[in-house]
């Protein structure tokens, strides 16, 4: 087992892997830039080491600090966390090279997951039902009509060098698609520099329903149910809940076992989380996989009373999974609070908490690193604090979840709190029937 | 100095609300402070907050401080066996090489930035260093 483990993360998830590692009885190492000095995260661990100034390109992201520090203090292991270099391939590779263990996957895995193109040709060659679309280049308005034929209509037209919703076009029948065609390939020629388009079948209404899978180096993969993410600002998820209401038993059975075919093609160990869209014929497809422990992790450790972290660092440490997925208990639900104003754009409040009660009592929990008189920097990612509340069943869930909102009280800055009240009126997410465009269409006030 | 009256001192900041004890008489002079446990988490926000600006209080008229860039470990010569690059009272000039922090088995030279005497070498040899931990006090000229 480890001796010592550096956390190359900040906030909540650094305090979290830290208390992880005191149960574990290893010895943790905290990394901070100069505008943590006060964070929790550097109070509760063993070590601490200054990095770097506050931007994260010079401290959370700088590669040879980290290594630096890992090596000064004698860490024999780094946990990334969740974003920064958690999924690094570069960096997962220099921990080996420095013979750091690196809590994650390959540098080999990492690439491989994180190439779009491969990871959904991988998942299409084992079996892993894939967005279905047109296999490279749609190169005349002909050839894509025949295409769409073959998919199925609507079909949406995307950049092969796009994002950001650039060059694409959702197109319901043949009649609208040679213009949509010209169209996109002149908006992504302009915006890309490139006129290359292809074709996926567009998706209505989907959900968001991912599937958690763990690994260990003995060939074994194991899946611990689903957590719905339909609820999305910009496709920043806000709020996640499990089990998704959108799916029973035997779904979940047919995505989980998909789910770990896939891990299993691709010998994954540790945690990972593969991303599925449902469309509402109640089809899933294999969106991504993400080789990391994510946010909204708690759901899934309430439900199916499982320690996601420590299993990450007990297979990083060469062991086997040691809590097998079991039948879920009841409904959990997180709500992400986050540093910004709702009332006006969700523009960023950082600044002192001059107040705080954080909620308590049955089925609550809060994994946050702020304290009263605790001033959030502007440098970094606006998530103050996970709620998470459990309940029988979601009715349950959600009325607790009211509760508790209520209760958990910050002041001297604006926060979402007020934000998640609503979504708790709203009869869409009562009822449970609601997809990725739920607040497209919601307001606040 | 008298070993029972700092064993006096320490036991009455111990047993009371005090974290700092500043005692000095003829020549003697005796400083306890005491380090507030994590859990009480107001008093370790106030406590951090007093010492946020870590070094600056030591800085004298006419002194400048050299702090490391980098994270890694201090060394005062380029070699085991080698003459140290500096020692105090020695005179430096910018672009003086005053030490080494090695990191990732890279070894970086740190030079002065202005001329002047060294005053103070702040780190043992072989010690790790954090970002911005001083590592010199010169005195400019």
């Amino acid at each position: 087992m480890f001796n010592k483990i550096l956390i190359a993360n900040r906030g909540e998830i650094a305090l979290r892997i830290i208390r992880t590692c005191k149960e574990l009885g290893i010895k943790t190492v905290a990394v901070y830039s100069e505008a943590d000095r006060d964070s929790l995260h550097v109070t509760f661990a063993d070590e601490a080491v200054c990095i770097g100034p506050p931007p994260s390109k010079d401290s959370y992201l700088k590669i040879p600090s980290i290594i630096s520090a890992a090596q000064v203090t004698g860490a024999d292991a780094i946990h990334p966390g969740y974003g920064f270099l958690a999924e690094n391939a570069n960096f997962s590779e220099i921990c080996q090279e420095s013979k750091i263990k690196f809590i994650g996957p390959s540098s080999q895995m990492i690439n491989a997951m994180g190439d779009k193109a491969y990871a959904k040709d991988t998942m299409k060659k084992n079996g892993v039902p894939v967005i279905p679309g047109s296999n490279g280049i749609i190169k005349s308005g002909d050839e894509g009509i025949k295409v769409s034929h073959e998919i199925g209509f609507p079909v949406i037209i995307k950049a092969s060098a796009g994002g950001g919703g650039k060059g694409m076009r959702i197109v319901w029948e043949e009649k609208e698609f040679e213009k949509a065609f010209q169209t996109a390939k002149t908006e992504t020629e302009s915006a890309f520099g490139n006129s290359d388009v292809y074709i996926e079948k567009f998706i209505e209404n989907p959900r968001h329903v991912e599937i958690q899978v763990l690994g260990d180096s003995f060939g074994n993969v194991y899946h611990y149910g689903e957590r719905d993410c339909s609820v999305q600002r910009r496709h920043q998820k806000l709020i996640e809940e499990t089990p998704s209401p959108a799916i029973d038993a035997e779904i979940r059975n047919k995505m989980g076992e998909t789910a770990i075919l896939g891990a299993k093609a691709v010998n994954y160990e540790g945690a990972g989380t593969i991303e599925f869209l449902l469309d509402k014929y109640k089809n899933f497809y294999f969106m991504e996989m993400n080789t990391r422990i994510q946010v909204e992790h708690p759901v899934t450790e309430v439900v199916y009373e499982v320690d996601l972290i420590r299993q990450q660092i007990l297979v990083a440490a060469g062991r086997k999974v040691e809590t097998l997925p079991k039948k879920p208990s009841g409904h959990s639900i997180e709500f992400r609070i986050n540093a910004e104003d709702p009332e006006n754009g969700f523009r960023p409040s950082p600044g002192k908490i001059t107040s705080l009660h954080f909620p308590g009592g049955f089925g609550v929990r809060v994994d946050s690193h702020i304290y009263q008189s605790y001033t959030i920097p502007p440098y970094y990612d606006s998530l103050i604090a996970k709620l998470i509340v459990w309940g029988k069943n979601r009715q349950h869930a959600i009325a607790r979840g009211r509760r508790v909102l209520e209760e958990f009280t910050v002041e001297g800055i604006k926060t979402t709190i007020p934000f998640h009240l609503k979504v708790l009126e709203d009869e869409r997410f009562l009822s449970g029937n609601f997809d990725t465009s739920f607040l497209d269409n919601f307001v606040f006030k | 100095m008298d070993l029972n009256l700092i064993k006096k001192l320490v036991r009455i900041v111990d047993t009371s609300d005090i974290t700092d004890l500043e005692v000095e008489e003829s020549g003697f002079r005796v400083k306890i402070a005491k380090k507030i446990r994590a859990f009480q988490t107001a008093p370790v926000a106030e406590k951090v907050q007093e010492e946020k600006l870590p070094s600056k209080p030591e800085v004298q008229e006419n002194t400048h401080e050299i702090r490391s860039p980098i994270v890694g470990t201090f060394y005062r010569a380029p070699a085991p066996d080698a003459d140290s690059y500096v020692n105090v009272g020695d005179t430096v000039s910018p672009g003086s090489v005053l030490c080494i922090v090695e990191a990732m088995k890279l070894m970086n030279e740190i030079e002065s930035d202005v001329s002047g005497k060294i005053l103070k070498i702040l780190v043992e040899n072989g010690k790790p260093v954090e970002y911005n931990q001083p590592l010199f006090l010169i005195q400019v000229s």
